[in-house]
């Protein structure tokens, strides 16, 4: 069956891949193309735009405030989800019941509506909106998503080796420090970072919370509705970067995790 | 349960109170809004009404952009479905380079989509690249005018989320048993009826995860229509978010984000009806 090839099929799934990068790589010829407008043939050569983005102080101030709302957020909700799961996973592979309905739901909710009600509770209970209450709302979220990838983990829990532990006399705390907490590391390494990146390119919640402040997003957004400055592509060419690197990390955190824990077995 | 379990279980009050205070309370609180008149705290008494969902669902104006969304986000699912299922069958079984390929897909996912649907609108403007492209080899005299239209919208919405549809029906075709599909051609099905009668009824609780993936963020999306979008593309999403940032008539907003709420939840409730919900869990994809 598999010897034949299937060149229908390969041709159509060079072509959906083009379909999918053509947008992008046109994002990063107007990065490095002279002309105001964004019209073939190219002008030249220039390295312009960027140096304009970096002496703009609002998109150096909007990636600072996105870099901070993603981190204390990615961490919270990584915590909070790890905390989650070995709380719940052993039961829950046993009998999936509302929890799962109920911490499924900002997963699949539209964000709007998460961001919508946030606004609607701070702004009720008069507590004024901007950038801890975008980390407060992007938790919510988030930690459902964390615990999504560590619902991976769920077979390969170690609770035996963990009451084994306090049987020999380790305290709970402790058998959870060094026998669960490691087994759920690689997970929650994966889960930390898919939770950087929802908040990291999250436009709709943030831009409801974040009273006057910036974030890349929202200010990717206003450059839109201005006109279209080259300088947005230079954003573009740097998030692929800096995307592509942490995707890097991560598959070689894997790897190098992978070969340490061969490495104990052995 | 033994005292270490117990003890386990303790560490899920955490995360539960920040689920229950921070995600479920504001729903409720905008659940109260959408039920209640103007004078919520204004220190008169507060009545209940459903005022704020009939006028929705009265008002033609309001009406139609209901439909329309309900139809835009349609139509991007049906496509994406249409789009994808041959990728990720390729993916799943015709291919020993699948793994690399996933991960190669998902870079665009992680670039911002506002970006993403910005590179569409240099694609699609008048004296964009795909106009140009037609001009030069003479397929059309006068430029295209795609932009700000439902399809540039419709166009914009699919290219965001066809990349979510992928992965969960590359799960679900990845885990059909091959030897069921060779034995049904053994037993003398055509290939054709062998890939209905098998292949495809069982990737479909990949095709209703990737449409959770895809209809749901569709319909709740505004800044795609914002953006791409003219006067004929206004989606529900624009309408609430015009409610809160101008005219400020929270009591009507949140009806309006209840029932996007309501349409998404009644999804969900469908999908775990008929496949259960550990399925959703296990088409995750490859994270």
């Amino acid at each position: 069956m598999k010897n034949k090839k299937p060149v229908l099929l390969i041709i159509y799934t060079t072509l959906f891949f083009l379909y999918i990068f053509v947008p992008i790589i046109l994002i990063f010829i107007f990065a490095w193309n002279s002309g105001e407008g964004y019209s073939f043939p190219l002008e030249g050569f220039t390295w312009r735009w960027f140096t304009e983005l970096f002496s703009d102080q609002l998109a150096r101030k909007a990636i600072g405030n996105s870099a901070v709302i993603a981190v204390s957020s990615a961490t919270i909700s990584t915590v909070l989800a790890v905390f989650l799961s070995i709380g719940l996973l052993k039961g829950l592979a046993r009998r999936p019941g509302v929890f799962l309905v109920l911490l499924i739901l900002p997963v699949l909710m539209p964000s709007l509506t998460i961001g919508i009600s946030a606004l609607v509770f701070f702004r009720t209970i008069n507590i004024p909106l901007g950038i801890p209450i975008v980390i407060l709302s992007h938790v919510s979220i988030s930690m459902s998503y964390v615990f999504l990838i560590l619902m991976g983990r769920i077979e390969e829990l170690p609770l035996n080796l963990q009451e084994a532990s306090v049987d020999l006399g380790a305290s709970w705390f402790a058998s959870v420090r060094d026998i669960v907490i490691p087994f759920l590391i690689p997970a929650a390494v994966a889960g930390w970072l898919f939770a950087f990146m929802i908040s990291w390119n999250d436009f709709i919640i943030t831009y409801f919370l974040v009273g006057s402040n910036l974030t890349l997003p929202v200010y990717i957004f206003s450059q839109l509705r201005f006109g279209l400055s080259p300088k947005v592509n230079v954003i573009s060419v740097l998030i692929t970067l800096f995307t592509l690197s942490m995707i890097a990390i991560l598959l070689l955190s894997r790897k190098i995790y992978g070969k340490i824990l061969m490495k104990v077995k052995t | 349960m033994s005292i270490v379990r117990s003890k386990n279980r303790n560490l899920i009050y955490p995360g539960l109170l920040w689920f229950f205070v921070f995600f479920l309370l504001p729903l409720s609180v905008i659940l109260i809004y959408a039920l209640t008149t103007r004078t919520l705290f204004s220190g008169e008494p507060v009545k209940f009404t459903f005022e704020n969902f009939i006028v929705i669902f009265q008002k033609k104006h309001y009406l139609t952009i209901l439909l329309r969304s309900l139809k835009i986000s349609f139509l991007t699912t049906v496509f994406s479905i249409i789009f994808s299922y041959p990728v990720a069958f390729f993916l799943a079984k015709r291919t020993r380079f699948d793994k690399v390929l996933i991960v190669v897909l998902m870079i665009p996912f992680w670039i911002n989509y506002l970006i993403r649907t910005f590179a569409w609108k240099l694609i699609l403007s008048e004296n964009g690249v795909l106009n140009q492209f037609l001009l030069w080899i003479r397929v059309i005299d006068e430029p295209l005018r795609i932009l700000y239209s439902q399809t540039s919208v419709l166009l914009g919405l699919i290219y965001t989320f066809t990349p979510m549809m992928v992965l969960p029906l590359y799960a679900s075709l990845l885990r059909i048993d091959d030897s069921l599909i060779e034995a049904s051609l053994d037993l003398g099905a055509s290939r054709a009826r062998s890939f209905f009668d098998v292949t495809f009824k069982l990737s479909l609780t990949g095709i209703f995860a990737g449409t959770l993936l895809v209809f749901i963020p569709a319909l709740g999306s505004f800044a795609i229509p914002a953006i791409l979008g003219g006067t004929d593309s206004v989606m529900i999403g624009n309408i609430i978010e015009n409610q809160f940032s101008k005219v400020g008539d929270w009591n009507f907003g949140s009806a309006f984000t209840i029932t996007l709420a309501v349409l998404s939840i009644a999804l969900v409730l469908l999908y775990s009806k008929i496949f259960g919900l550990e399925s959703i869990y296990k088409n995750r994809g490859t994270l």
